[in-house]
């Protein structure tokens, strides 16, 4: 097999002769390519990876490189440090070797080729081995080979290159149901300008003609004439501003709302790697930035073309010299503009930065004011406010000399333009060179100084552009994410029995360490399964796959005989109650948060599930009843209590197949009994799976599964399981001697 | 419980590279393999140094490697330097922008090289004695001791990332 990417960099020119030399000419399988010395100077380094040995070039080697043949070899390692990690290779008579150094820019790659080598070294070579090696490297590839930019994931069409026009027809389709208003609004934008540019006109006339000639009925009609333009040009930007804001505001909202919807189809997978804080940031600030950006280029840039047109056209007719003149200061204020875009955007990143010290010191210390208050902390918190407010307004005080420098210095360049046509102009005017008149030079004036805003606005257009590029690609990489798969596609069975089978399931997040390895589990329908095993040993993630989470697995997950991937995702999660160990209240009612099971039930159903689920007499006591609202994290409720309230949403499914996740963890053995009452009324006659660090919970099960390092190493009832005493047994001998002391301690303290 | 090391009742020797071997002059306990990490990496240098054995379990702490008796405290030292590679940054050559990625190119104590740097906001932290501590997007640390002692370009350069 030959692998599409087989470095995570170019390979070292000055090696490439000596590994001709050293391994024949022949291409290795795959390389790395480090970047430290053995003496962590930076430096190039390579290890070469054949069938049956590794090339090792590097400045350490006399000579250059070296080979390492595998049959000397036990086993290699990787071994990570802080900042660096070195590759080193352990021998068959005990040496250890060092082979190479890097820093963590070639880790992943590192880690692939060692793990590719101790699996030779313990099954022999197999092409099979190349596939987590090559996934490696591809996630390494996620730059675009055109422009080098950084892309959101590998093979991702980069955003830059697929051009602007690509870019703006992706949000194109947000503002295209409201072509008819952004249509109206130009129109309306572009009669507004036309109408700012009569005003000069009319006022050059009035100097040159009206008033030499003393002419009272001219001026009360230019005077007339002027105050229609105002009307018009004032009350057709008001109307035009109203349809804008109401367009734009539609065409965020459409935005959001997809952006949402897509958000909830996304697989577990998209979640593991975005964290859910910047989903919510991409729905609320970046939509604002593209909806900015649509508007500025569907709006702004068509009026601030057509002013920039318009008043070049209308100067070059009324005077082309003068023109010329005017248009001399116009680099000058371009860079000045341009320069100071750029100067402006750090210091505003930087005042930024403060405010989000600020925010996330209150998000931190107003949401536990009750820790502070525990640990007498008023005092230091009011202090580190006080310091951070000091922070953010030194920059501010600093960037406020800028932003006030900036519009006079401009102004003062604009006014310097005027200054040079008012010396151009005069100067004809008394030398009596050219046609120009006292009126023209004064229209000259006012158009000279509308004519720098557009000037400005295109000189940091391009940096707006590179903004919003940001933001764009932060959506897309929501709006062009692959969705969960066959949503109301898949097979729609009449009703899910309970069967779970697993045949030889092997999983892993990025095919380089596996999680569940060959991973065999038959379940009855009705059976009540125990999941046990140290933290990290693969139960969640087992159960991860049963939840249909992740897809990607190898093997196959049957359910009544059906493979799981054919079954309808959306009807295949009705069946399935799901109880967390952290369980989430919405901001919502009692009702509502128990109802999430099953919209639209019946108030007595509510009533039901919350009594099987040991809820309703709590809840009863409640001034609000089911009327109470609960906050995000269900404030005023016990661990216990939300445990309960969870519950109860799951009855309301009537599930088939019933999930829980260390339901008992976080609460006291009172709790537990509570809980523990409500578990049992639920799972009669359902397949029940519970993952359980304390196995007094699982007292009811008819079968244990014991997983460790993603094997199920245990299988079998519990009586089975402690005569075989293995792992199981072991567990519950550490258990139940600790129950022991903690009662006699108990005891002890009661006394 | 914690076990501390005040200073003068170990001595501990080089064992390999990172590895250190330890023994207490009182009870004669010998500890082969350990491995030293800082408790504070960012702001404790040498004080408060564990030790953890092959299974990664806490066997010693160091309170402060400045009161071991020579021999031992130039074995802990020589195996932090060897552990810990936080590159010292002297000068900054370029920092280009393209699309919201940074690389920089610096010259540091261990040789010059280019390094991305994403999202700038949260990976570069200014702290308030001058120092900067960078983390690039490889997860590979770096640090300016002052950037206020840097040349004036240099300095230009990271003060509008700060």
């Amino acid at each position: 097999m030959k692998m599409k990417t087989n470095s995570n960099k170019p390979f070292p020119e000055r090696y490439i002769p000596i590994r001709e030399a050293l391994c024949d000419a022949e291409e290795p399988l795959f390389s790395v390519v480090g970047d430290l010395g053995m003496d962590r100077r930076y430096g190039e380094a390579a290890l070469c990876f054949y069938k049956d040995r590794i090339a090792v070039f590097g400045e350490h080697i006399p000579g250059g490189g070296k080979l390492v043949a595998y049959d000397g070899l036990k086993s290699v390692h990787v071994k990570r440090m802080y900042g660096n990690a070195y590759f080193a290779a352990e021998k068959k008579d005990g040496a250890a070797e060092k082979l190479m150094r890097f820093t963590f820019v070639a880790a992943a790659p590192a880690d692939a080729g060692a793990d590719f080598v101790n699996a030779v070294l313990e099954q022999g070579y197999s092409d099979e081995l190349l596939y987590a090696v090559e996934n490696t490297f591809r996630e390494l590839r996620s730059f675009c080979p055109k422009c080098g930019r950084k892309l959101p994931s590998p093979d991702a069409p980069c955003i830059n290159c697929q051009g602007k026009s690509k870019m703006a027809s992706k949000f194109a389709k947000y503002a295209l149901p409201y072509k008819k208003s952004l249509f109206v609004c130009m129109l309306l934008s572009v009669f507004a300008t036309a109408m700012s540019l009569v005003p000069p006109y009319v006022t050059g006339y009035m100097v040159d003609t009206v008033l030499p000639d003393r002419d009272k009925k001219g001026l009360w009609l230019m005077i007339g004439l002027l105050l229609g333009v105002y009307v018009l040009q004032f009350t057709v930007s008001g109307v035009r501003s109203h349809y804008l804001r109401l367009t734009g505001d539609k065409i965020v909202v459409d935005l959001k709302k997809d952006i949402y919807k897509k958000s909830q189809y996304l697989p577990m997978s998209f979640y593991d790697k975005t964290s859910t804080g910047s989903v919510i940031n991409r729905i609320n600030s970046d939509t604002s930035a593209i909806q900015a950006f649509v508007l500025k280029v569907s709006q702004e840039a068509v009026v601030q073309l057509f002013t920039l047109v318009g008043i070049l056209v209308i100067m070059l007719v009324m005077n082309w010299r003068l023109t010329l003149f005017s248009l001399t200061p116009l680099p000058i204020v371009a860079l000045v503009g341009r320069s100071f875009g750029k100067r402006i955007r750090p210091r505003y990143l930087r005042i930024w930065r403060r405010g989000a010290s600020i925010s996330s010191l209150l998000a931190d210390t107003i949401p536990g004011v009750r820790i502070v208050k525990a640990f007498s902390h008023e005092e230091a918190s009011a202090k580190k406010f006080d310091a951070y407010c000091g922070d953010w307004l030194k920059e501010e005080q600093r960037i406020s000399r800028v932003v006030s420098a900036f519009p006079n210095i401009m102004t003062f360049l604009v006014t310097c333009g005027t200054l040079i046509i008012w010396f151009s102009g005069g100067s004809f005017i008394i030398n009596g060179r050219g046609s120009i008149t006292v009126g023209l030079l004064v229209s000259f004036i006012s158009y000279a100084a509308m004519f720098y805003n557009p000037v400005n606005f295109f000189a940091n257009f391009n940096d707006s552009y590179q903004n919003t590029l940001a933001s764009a690609e932060k959506i897309l990489d929501i709006l062009d994410a692959e969705p969960e798969r066959d949503f109301g596609k898949g097979q729609v069975p009449d009703r899910i029995e309970g069967r779970i089978e697993f045949r030889n399931v092997n999983f892993s997040f990025d095919r380089s360490k596996k999680v569940l390895s060959n991973v065999d589990l038959t379940i009855e329908p009705g059976d009540i399964v125990g999941i046990v095993g140290t933290t990290g040993s693969g139960k969640s993630t087992l159960i991860n796959l049963l939840l249909r989470y992740y897809d990607d697995y190898e093997g196959e997950i049957l359910i009544d005989g059906k493979d799981l991937r054919s079954i309808d995702i959306g009807y295949y999660r009705s069946q399935i109650g799901f109880v967390q160990q952290e369980p989430l209240m919405f901001r919502d009612t009692i009702f509502n948060n128990i109802a999430y099971g099953k919209p639209g039930a019946h108030v007595e159903e509510v009533f039901r599930a919350a009594d099987i689920a040991n809820a309703h007499g709590f809840i009863t006591r409640l001034p609000d009843g089911y009327d109470t609202l609960l906050g995000e994290r269900g404030v005023g409720l016990s661990g216990g209590e939300k445990q309960r309230l969870s519950i109860a949403r799951a009855v309301m499914r009537n599930p088939a197949i019933l999930i829980f996740d260390e339901a008992t963890a976080s609460v006291d053995s009172e709790t537990e009994h509570l809980i523990q009452g409500a578990i049992e009324r639920l799972i009669r006659g359902r397949t029940t799976l519970m993952i359980a660090h304390r196995l007094s919970t699982l007292r009811k099960a008819n079968k244990i599964v014991v997983v460790d390092k993603g094997r199920i190493i245990e299988c079998g009832t519990p009586d089975e399981l402690l005569e075989k005493k293995g792992k199981y047994y072991k567990l519950v001998q550490i258990q139940s001697m600790g129950e022991r002391l903690q009662a006699q301690k108990q005891a002890e303290n009661f006394e | 419980m914690l076990r501390y090391i005040e200073g003068p009742e170990v001595r501990i020797t080089e064992n390999d590279g990172i590895f250190l071997d330890l023994e207490f002059y009182h009870t004669k306990d010998k500890l082969t393999a350990l491995e030293p990490h800082r408790l504070f990496p960012k702001s404790g240098g040498n004080r408060y140094v564990t030790l953890l054995n092959s299974e990664g379990e806490e066997q010693a702490i160091i309170r402060d490697v400045a009161n071991l008796d020579e021999d031992s405290r130039r074995a802990v030292e020589a195996a932090l330097d060897e552990y810990y590679m936080i590159p010292r940054i002297t000068r900054f050559i370029s920092m280009v922008d393209t699309f919201q990625i940074w690389m920089w190119t610096a010259e540091t104590d261990h040789g010059t090289l280019t390094f991305e740097v994403r999202n700038h906001v949260a990976t570069v932290k200014p702290l308030y004695d001058g120092r900067v501590l960078i983390t690039d997007a490889s997860d590979n640390r770096y640090e300016i001791p002052d950037y206020r002692k840097m040349d004036p370009r240099s300095r230009k350069m990271i003060e509008t990332m700060l």
